[in-house]
């Protein structure tokens, strides 16, 4: 009978609807924690800045000591490759296309002759490596939605370890930049030997240039200026993920909701027309039921 | 009248910023003091008690490592010393309670490293750090 249909059909409305409430609010929370990341992203500024003008002037001031420590090297045996993601899923191409451009450039730097020592942050990346047969030398979850700077020196002191030990020559972080609410991309750069930021020169003044004094010499303090650094960079990119996912999230589950609401009104009209076809199928019966009694008349 | 404007900024957050008349910290070369007009400086920081004088009276803070730089502008007459710390607090806004947890934490840590005999440098590290930061701020905030 025809009404089998419609109650299958009302059984699926009901699913979409409650899929349509999930979605909806994995959204609000997304958008109401972009808010956040953005304003934990501006509260770094300053010390980033700060960072990347200390940096500057030393090595302005002794160029050859911080040879080791600036500039890319010419030629990379051992690279360590960080790789930032997600924990969760359900934000669109976040992790993946994240996740794909550091598969990219692992195959790169071994076509290459390089060595990768491949870290991550994010249990979606370990899930991906594993599958894909890659080795990850050592992975951190359970932080990527509210980074603090305690995590943050974490993964930088095992980051750092090669290259403090002249282990490797390169660091390399892929991850996703969070340009504006509007524009994400996933950019891969390398972080030591640290690049020197020219922007940083903008607030010094530019007749004192090269008048600062160091306390103690700078080739002391370049030693270890080079693993405080990373832990900024690695801070402000594990910020800069957060912000892309849950501006990721916001847009998926946006789409997914939008997605539902358009299942449901179709579906909807399936099931008018078929409870109409039920109706209509029963007064024909009907109809000619009563035909065929007064034909015998 | 020159000035001495002092930044203090974590990664986290900037945690005060304004016109000072000195600022007393400690560098790997031992206490400094930095007045108006310094001159331009780069320097460290050594974990320690950072105090910062001005009109109001003297303000002071517990910061665990960093770095520190001056900058003068002598057309303005205005010196800026920023402090970049990767942790730091007001000396008042410590949590004695927590410290004391913090202390015994990391002394179980080191016992319990000390009785395996296994050494892990990390791990032994991480200990000392923690046991060095939370003693640093109950001297503090004694």
């Amino acid at each position: 009978m025809a009404g089998g249909q419609e109650r299958i059909l009302r059984r699926r409305i009901k699913s979409v609807q409650a899929t349509r409430k999930i979605t909806k609010a994995m959204e609000l929370i997304a958008a109401s924690q972009i808010a956040r990341a953005q304003a934990r992203i501006a509260a770094n500024r300053p010390y980033r800045d700060g960072m990347a003008r200390v940096i500057y002037e030393a090595a302005k001031s002794d160029p050859r000591a911080a040879a080791k420590l600036l500039g890319t090297p010419d030629r990379v045996q051992n690279a360590v490759v960080l790789s930032i993601v997600g924990d969760r899923g359900l934000s669109g191409a976040y992790n993946s296309s994240v996740l794909r451009a550091t598969e990219r450039l692992v195959a790169q730097l071994k076509s290459d002759g390089t060595s990768v020592q491949l870290i991550t942050v994010g249990k979606k990346a370990l899930a991906y490596f594993r599958f894909r047969g890659l080795d990850v030398q050592q992975s951190f979850q359970g932080f990527s939605d509210r980074p603090t700077f305690s995590d943050a020196r974490e993964v930088a002191r095992v980051t750092a370890a090669p290259f403090v030990n002249g282990e490797a020559e390169q660091v390399i972080i892929v991850y996703n930049r969070f340009l504006s609410a509007a524009s994400q991309q996933v950019e891969s750069r390398q972080i030591l030997p640290i690049i020197v930021h020219e922007e940083a020169a903008v607030d010094t003044k530019k007749d004192l240039e090269g008048y600062t004094e160091f306390e103690p010499e700078v080739e002391q303090l370049l030693g270890e200026l080079g693993p405080k650094a990373i832990e900024s960079e690695i801070f402000t990119a594990l910020l800069e993920g957060a912000a892309s996912f849950h501006t990721s999230q916001q847009r998926a589950m946006a789409a997914a909701t939008d997605n539902a609401d358009e299942l449901g009104r179709s579906l909807t009209r399936i099931m008018n027309r078929a409870r109409q076809d039920a109706i209509t199928t029963e007064i024909m019966e009907i109809v000619s039921g009563a035909e065929a009694l007064r034909e015998r008349k | 009248m020159p000035v001495l404007h002092v930044e203090i900024v974590t990664p986290e957050s900037s945690l005060w910023e304004g016109d000072a008349t000195a600022l007393i910290a400690r560098s790997s070369d031992g206490n400094f003091t930095i007045l108006p007009e310094h001159t331009a400086v780069i320097g460290d920081l050594v974990p320690g008690v950072l105090r910062v004088e001005t009109a109001e009276g003297e303000l002071s803070f517990v910061e665990h490592g960093g770095y520190f730089q001056v900058n003068t502008d002598h057309d303005a007459d205005a010196t800026t010393a920023t402090v970049l710390v990767g942790t730091a607090e007001r000396t008042s806004d410590i949590d004695v309670a927590r410290a004391e947890a913090a202390k015994a934490t990391a002394e179980a840590a080191l016992a319990a490293t000390n009785r395996e005999g296994d050494l892990d440098d990390a791990v032994l590290q991480s200990a000392r750090d923690a046991l060095a930061r939370a003693e640093l701020r109950l001297g503090a905030a004694k």
